[in-house]
Formats: C-alpha cells, sequence, structure tokens
C-alpha cells in the first residue's frame, strides 16, 4: 500500500514555518519562518537520513516574517521574501563561512508572498499584497534591476510560479485568478487570466513538460489546467479534484521527477496525488494530522532522482518534516 | 440599536484587517478631561453623536482628507482620490466667471476676478492630434473659447517654463561646482562610484555596509539632479522614498513658475491683489492638480494659491460640450500678447523648447552646464553634437546622453527615467551610490507628458496603436520649435526687471521651493507583530 513514510523531524524555529525549498542539487533544505530566519538543514551523516541538523542560519535582514524562500538554479544565492516588503539576496562566503545577505530589492508597498527565480537564474519575480507582481533581471555585481511592475490583479497576489523552461511567470491571488505574463519587445504583459476557482487561489505549480498548471485554492479543491493549441495558447481548466480535502488548500507542489502532485491543507492532511488514466487523476496516499492539529502551509517534492520519493512539510506548528513516498 | 445591514467587510485580508491604512493621520480633537468617558451613538441616517455623562448630545464631525493631504499614494480608504480630484473642476471655473457677471452687474469691482488660463504646450499637442488641426490653430480657437467664457488671458505654459529651465540649469551648475570643490575637484560621480566602500575591503561586512550610505560623501547629496517638475514623481518620493529628496531640484515647475508670474509680476503690472486673479491651468495630467494645492504654493499674505484650478486636457474637452460648442467650427482669436512664447509679427509663429515632451529639462541642463562648466558649445538639442553619446538604455524610457572627450572621457552623463520601473532602478542606483549619472530627468509616465493621465483617450484599437499613438502626440509636441530663454527678449525683460539678482532671497522664494518627506507615525495596530 503506498503511503508516507516520516524521515525525520526538524525542530528548531522559534515561530510557524512558512515555506520549504529544496537546494537544486544537492541534499540540502532551506526553510522560512515567522521567526524572521531560514534554516538551512542537512542530514547529519550521508547515510543515516533519520537525523538532521540545522547547518546554518541566514538572520539579520528582515525585520518581520519570511514568507517565502527559494534557492537561485545554480544553488549559489538564496532569495528571501518578507512581510517586511523587501527581498533579500544572500550568498555564502566561504571566507567567513556564513550567509551574508548581499543585496535588498526594495519597492514592494507591503508585505511580499513570494518570490521565485526562473529556470536560468536570470529573472527574479515577487509578489505582495500591493496586488503587484514585480519581474527583476539578475545583474553582475550583485545588482538587480527592475523589468516591470505588473498590477493587473485586483487583490494580493499569493505566489508566483515559474515554467519550468520558458520565461513565462504564473501568479496566483486572492481574487480568485491565475495570471499568465510574457515579455513582449521592452515590457511584460498579461497574456492570459485563468478563472475558474471560487475563492483565493493560494498556490501553484508547473509540471515537468510545462504544459500544464495545478492550482490549489481556498475552494477546497484543486485544478489541473493545460494550454490549448501549443505554446501561445490559451489556458483552460482540465480537472477540478475536489472531495480530497475538506478545507483550505495552501500548498501543491508536482514533482518534475515523477509526476506526483502533493497536496497540503488546512484540515491537517497532506494528499499524494497521481495520474489516473488518460485524462484521470486519483489519491494514492494520505497523510493524516501531518502536523498534528496545526496548519501545513507548504509542502515541496525533492528536485532530482537522487532522493526523488521526498517530500518535505512545514507548518504552523514550527516543524519541518521529511517524510519518503513508498510505493 | 439595530446594526445597519449596509455595513459590509470588505477587503478584507487573510492577516491585516482593515483596508490599506491612509498614509494621513486624521488629527482629531480630543477634550482635556482625564476621567472623560464617552459612549457613541449612531442615528437612523448615520450620524455619529458623542453622548457626554450628562447625557447631552454633541454631533461629531466626520473627519475629514482634503486635496492637501492627498499624495496619490493609493492608500485611499474611500478611493476619495476621485472626489478630491474632482473639487478641482470645471465647475469652479464657471464659479468664477458667474460671481464675476455678479460683480459687473452689482458694481462690486473688489469681487470681480481677472480670469488667466495657462495652456500647457502638452494639452495643446493632444489636442491637436485628436482634431487634426496644427498647435497654432488649436491655442488660437482655445484662446477664442476662453474669451468668449469670460477668462481675460490665454498663455503659454512654455513662457513660464523657460524660466524653469534658466534656474534649474543655475542650480546644476551650483551643484556641481559645490560637489566637485567636496571631493577636490575631481568628478563627483566617477569618483563616488568607484569607491562604494571607505576603508578598503572586499570583506563581506564591507561590501555590505558599504551600499548602505552611511560612508557617503557629502557631496552626493547634491548629485545627481533629479528633475522636480513631475509632481506624481515628486509625491512618490516623499511618501516613499524620502532619503533621495535633497536630489530632487528645488526649482519650481512650468506651472508654479506661471502661477508665481501671474500672481506676482502680473498681478504687480497690472496693480491688482492677488487673490484677485484667478489663475486656470490646462495640463496633461491630474497630478497637477495635487501639485497646485500644495501648501508651499499658498501665497499666505494673500489667502491665494498661486494656481488656483487645474484642468486636464480631458476636462477641457468636456467644456467644449457642455458650451455645446464644435471645436471643428470654433473661430480663431488672436495669440495672447502677454507670456506667450511666440513671435507675433509679422505672422503668428509658436515656440517651445528642445526636447521630449516631459519638457526638455535634460537638453537645456546639459547644454548650459557644458557651456559653464567646460566652454564647451553645444547645439540646444546636444544629441545633434559629435560629442555627445546617446544610448537607448533596456527601455524607450530611458535615454543617455554622454558628453566625452576626444579620447572618452566623460564630463557629463544625463538620462531619462520615465515610468515606474525606471524610476524604481534610479532610485536603488542613488540609494546604494551606484548611479552614474549627473542629472536624470525623472518622469512618472511612461512615454512622457504626451501620454499623461489627463490627455485625450486615442482613437479606438482598431485604428490606431497607442504607443504609435503616444508617438503621434510626441512628434506634434515637437514640431514647434524650439527657442533657447536667452533668445526670447520677453523672457529677458522680465528676468532683468522682476527677478534681476537670481541669488537674492526674494529671488529664490520667487523661483524655489522645498520638498517635505511623509513620516508615518500612525501605526496600524492590528498590522503590527508580524
Amino acid at each position: 500500500m503506498p503511503h508516507l513514510e516520516l524521515l525525520a523531524t526538524l525542530e528548531g524555529h522559534q515561530d510557524r514555518v512558512w515555506q520549504a525549498s529544496w537546494h537544486p542539487t544537492k541534499t540540502l533544505l532551506a526553510t522560512c519562518s515567522g521567526d524572521k530566519t531560514v534554516r538551512l538543514w542537512a542530514p547529519a551523516t550521508p547515510t543515516d537520513f533519520t537525523k538532521w541538523v540545522c547547518v546554518d542560519t541566514l538572520k539579520g535582514a528582515h525585520k518581520r516574517t519570511i514568507r517565502s524562500v527559494a534557492w537561485s538554479p545554480s544553488g549559489n544565492e538564496i532569495a528571501t521574501a518578507s512581510f517586511d516588503a523587501t527581498t533579500g539576496i544572500w550568498e555564502r562566503d566561504p571566507q567567513i563561512a556564513d550567509w551574508e545577505c548581499m543585496a535588498t530589492l526594495e519597492g514592494h508597498e507591503n508585505e511580499i508572498k513570494s518570490v521565485a527565480w526562473s529556470s536560468s537564474g536570470a529573472l527574479l519575480a515577487t509578489c505582495s499584497r500591493d496586488k503587484s507582481v514585480w519581474i527583476w533581471e539578475v545583474e553582475s555585481d550583485n545588482d538587480f534591476e527592475c523589468l516591470s511592475v505588473l498590477q493587473e490583479h485586483s487583490q494580493d497576489v499569493k505566489m508566483v510560479a515559474w515554467h519550468p523552461k520558458e520565461e513565462i511567470l504564473a501568479s496566483a491571488s486572492y481574487d480568485d485568478t491565475i495570471k499568465i505574463w510574457k515579455e513582449d519587445e521592452d515590457d511584460w504583459y498579461c497574456a492570459d487570466t485563468l478563472h475558474g476557482h471560487a475563492s483565493t487561489v493560494w498556490s501553484l505549480d508547473f509540471n515537468a513538460a510545462g504544459d500544464k498548471i495545478v492550482s490549489a485554492s481556498d475552494d477546497k479543491t484543486l485544478k489541473i489546467w493545460k494550454q490549448d493549441g501549443g505554446k501561445d495558447g490559451s489556458w483552460t481548466c482540465e480537472t477540478t479534484l475536489e472531495g480530497y480535502h475538506d478545507r483550505c488548500i495552501y500548498s501543491v507542489s508536482w514533482s518534475k521527477i515523477h509526476g506526483l502532485m502533493a497536496s497540503a491543507s488546512g484540515d491537517n492532511t497532506i494528499q499524494i496525488i497521481s495520474k489516473d488514466g488518460e485524462a484521470g487523476y486519483r489519491s494514492v496516499a494520505v497523510m493524516q494530522d501531518a502536523h498534528g492539529v496545526h496548519d501545513i502551509n507548504g509542502v515541496a517534492w525533492f528536485p532530482t532522482q537522487t532522493h526523488q520519493d521526498w517530500l518535505a512539510s512545514v507548518g504552523d506548528d514550527g516543524l519541518v518534516r521529511i517524510w519518503r513516498m513508498v510505493e | 440599536m439595530a446594526f445597519s445591514s449596509a455595513l459590509v467587510l470588505t477587503d478584507l485580508n487573510d492577516y491585516i484587517a482593515p483596508s490599506q491604512a491612509c498614509i494621513k493621520p486624521v488629527e482629531i480633537q480630543k477634550t482635556a478631561d482625564p476621567g472623560h468617558q464617552s459612549e457613541i451613538k449612531v442615528d437612523d441616517q448615520g450620524g455619529y453623536y458623542e453622548i457626554t455623562q450628562d447625557g447631552g448630545e454633541s454631533k461629531l464631525e466626520k473627519a475629514a482628507i482634503s486635496l492637501n493631504d492627498c499624495l496619490a499614494c493609493s492608500g485611499c480608504v474611500t478611493s476619495a482620490e476621485s472626489v478630491l480630484i474632482s473639487m478641482q473642476s470645471q465647475e469652479e471655473l464657471y464659479g468664477i466667471i458667474k460671481a464675476n457677471q455678479l460683480a459687473l452687474e452689482q458694481n462690486t469691482p473688489d469681487k470681480y476676478r481677472t480670469i488667466v488660463v495657462s495652456l500647457s504646450p502638452q494639452s495643446r499637442a493632444s489636442l491637436a492630434a485628436h482634431y487634426n488641426l496644427s498647435p497654432l490653430q488649436i491655442h488660437k480657437r482655445l484662446t477664442y473659447f476662453f474669451k468668449q467664457l469670460g477668462c481675460h488671458h490665454l498663455v503659454d505654459i512654455s513662457f513660464a517654463r523657460d524660466l524653469s529651465l534658466v534656474e534649474s540649469a543655475r542650480e546644476f551648475v551650483e551643484r556641481y561646482k559645490s560637489a566637485t570643490a567636496a571631493t577636490g575637484g575631481s568628478d563627483p560621480i566617477v569618483t563616488n562610484s568607484a569607491t562604494p566602500v571607505a576603508g578598503g575591503g572586499t570583506t563581506a561586512a564591507s561590501r555590505r555596509r558599504g551600499g548602505a550610505g552611511g560612508l557617503k560623501a557629502k557631496s552626493q547629496e547634491h548629485l545627481p539632479m533629479l528633475a522636480s517638475s513631475c509632481p506624481g514623481w515628486v509625491c512618490y518620493a516623499e511618501k516613499t522614498h524620502g532619503e533621495v529628496l535633497p536630489h530632487i531640484s528645488n526649482t519650481k515647475s512650468p506651472q508654479q513658475m506661471m502661477g508665481t508670474l501671474v500672481k506676482d509680476y502680473l498681478a504687480t503690472k497690472v496693480n491688482t491683489r492677488p487673490n484677485l486673479i484667478y489663475h486656470v491651468a490646462i495640463m496633461p495630467c491630474y497630478d497637477k492638480k495635487l501639485e497646485a494645492s500644495r501648501p508651499d504654493f499658498f501665497m499666505q499674505e494673500f489667502d491665494t494659491r498661486e494656481v488656483d484650478c487645474v484642468l486636464t486636457t480631458g476636462e477641457v474637452q468636456k467644456m467644449f460640450g457642455e458650451q455645446n460648442v464644435d471645436f471643428n467650427q470654433l473661430l480663431e482669436a488672436p495669440l495672447d500678447t502677454i507670456f506667450t512664447k511666440a513671435l507675433l509679427n509679422p505672422s503668428e509663429t509658436l515656440y517651445g523648447s528642445a526636447g521630449s515632451s516631459s519638457g526638455g529639462q535634460m537638453e537645456y541642463i546639459m547644454a548650459t552646464a557644458a557651456r559653464e562648466l567646460f566652454g564647451i558649445q553645444l547645439p540646444s538639442d546636444p544629441s545633434q553634437s559629435d560629442q555627445v553619446v546617446v544610448r537607448i538604455g533596456r527601455n524607450a524610457d530611458v535615454r543617455e546622453y554622454s558628453l566625452e572627450t576626444v579620447d572618452g572621457q566623460v564630463l557629463l552623463k544625463f538620462a531619462t527615467a520615465y515610468g515606474f520601473r525606471n524610476i524604481q532602478n534610479i532610485v536603488r542606483k542613488i540609494k546604494t551610490n551606484k548611479c552614474q549619472y549627473h542629472y536624470v530627468e525623472v518622469m512618472a509616465c511612461p512615454g512622457g507628458c504626451a501620454n499623461g493621465g489627463g490627455q485625450l483617450a486615442p482613437p479606438p484599437v482598431e485604428t490606431v496603436n497607442a504607443k504609435d499613438w503616444v508617438n503621434h502626440v510626441e512628434n506634434i509636441y515637437r514640431s514647434v520649435d524650439g527657442v533657447l530663454p536667452e533668445q526670447n527678449e520677453a523672457i529677458v525683460a522680465i528676468y532683468n526687471e522682476w527677478i534681476g539678482d537670481p541669488s537674492t532671497e526674494r529671488s529664490r522664494q520667487l523661483l524655489r521651493t522645498q520638498y517635505h518627506a511623509v513620516t508615518q507615525n500612525l501605526v496600524n495596530p492590528l498590522a503590527t507583530k508580524w
């Protein structure tokens, strides 16, 4: 019977943990918290994955909760998005063996909810309660240039996610829609708006090919969207996954390796969902009370084949849990 | 007391309960009585009453925010901005004209006001594009229209702009000289960006501290100088980036220069009091209304504003309809003889300034600075010179003009930055001491003032591409030949007569202004902690 097995519970954060982000290549996990820090975790020994240690703590740069954390595709930088309306860009200085905040991106008017790097690492996107999505270009010398400020959502923007290959961005908002953003000549524009959810869209993720998007909403459903007619086509809802959760779904992660989806909800469960036949989906595993009575804020699959069966979850209990999907 | 069913919780957010906070704290008169406890009662009509201990009721004043307070910060709880902005509208002008008629009938000359209407060249270009007429025709028709309505003069903002350009250039040269003196003679911008950190080191700690500005040289407070004529930019800087305020030029914008001309110079000339002149300005955007209502532009001793009312191009077009005027059939009146940048004899020709529809500050200041600081003569459009290298930045709203010697040494580096995203980059570079420019023409609207928020709408999208339309308006704007302020005899005469010595205190009061950073000291109690 496929199920989720708990590998390890990581303690250390002093407040609720919001998001988990795996290093693109190494066995290293970054988590961010209401305690205004980011913690980096690694297994204590290369063989025993039940014992993890906190190898680094990134602190001192933000004045409020760090709501989102993301590794750059090269694994050399970490971006942190905070409720203090700034985004921190961190680098590890080997000389002092510590992480330094090399740049602070300002501009948002209030709480930043999410930060994401494009697949090439050349672009960075942030979104905020101020309803805007900002796109930055990474320059040399730790400078970031603002490419565009997109103000088409009518409410708080909860999350941004880049296409796995192209420079195409998707954003999820409190206005119940998802928007797709593309570049045209010298500016970015909203190429498509995906309607369908009945309430806030909290999270979204692309599949490995980038031709499908899964979205998680406060309306207790997940929706799978696909593009009609090739790369420039518009997006439509292929399926709505209902009945998997009884409460708001806060996070969804679509593994780029094996294609399973993991969703985390205010009903305290993690669902593992698989494709079933041509166009169907079904639940293959459920973990009840994954963080006890506490909300689960984020889930993230391990990005490479090395530990493709690993899933990280973070919750309001201040804990980080590493799970293994057992077939 | 029934709970009003009309009370709905809107704009809720997951962590912040009230709507986005208004930047402006509302002042409440509190009684000094320490033991004072009050009860609030709401009646059926929604009026609020305070009930004191002895049972007496007193109606509570509604908290009001005036246009003076509005910073267009888009934080408005009630979206009152649109309401406030309508306080300066053509209705106000109609009211003044009516009052004048009454004053004539009742023979009360001290209630009769001279109405001066100032026309901006950008609004003129927008109307010209829409009605497919030349700027001169527009100008003459508007002269006819407003004089028919009851106004006394239709003057040209381009005229006052010359004053603004001359003073801005003077200010830039002043700043450059004092900044150079502070660095012991070397270029203040090049010196400072090459060494952003003091006390050598590529250690991480110094790298981090270097950018924060704690080690910023004094000279860097003067340069780069940033344009001051865009109120959208000024309001944004005051609200969000108080640290860059010292960089913004203190010279008044063309609109406010005209205000000073009309209410000080003209008032003296025609021997009337400033508050008996009503000054209307026709502008390409709404933010100019906010600029006109700034307390700094209120003449205390005369209880009047330098600019009483700003109408957007769109509002003026509405007036044609309200007055049942077919603009296409409208007659033309001769150009006004005062404050118009034009040749009147033998034939009427309008004149403007070199540069973009945002006012040409970059071109004029660069040409003046090149001459005064380095003895180099540049044409009024410096891009025409071989010594000036023009580079377009990552988008068309960022243009760089670099004055270089034959061996590539940069003498002056100026740039334009229009639009929010480009402003972000300039501000960030200034904050981290990485700005390579001596002067930046900062404007809030992408495409410059030709694309202002109050300009006439382009034709439907099927017929014309929006960007092409803005270029069309820009081209019409530029079709009016530029003439240097120094070559404008009327301006030179007024300058000598009225300003005389620009370095006196009186001149500074007439020609310059100041900025005020908004400090948020009222914290939303529900928004703290996380």
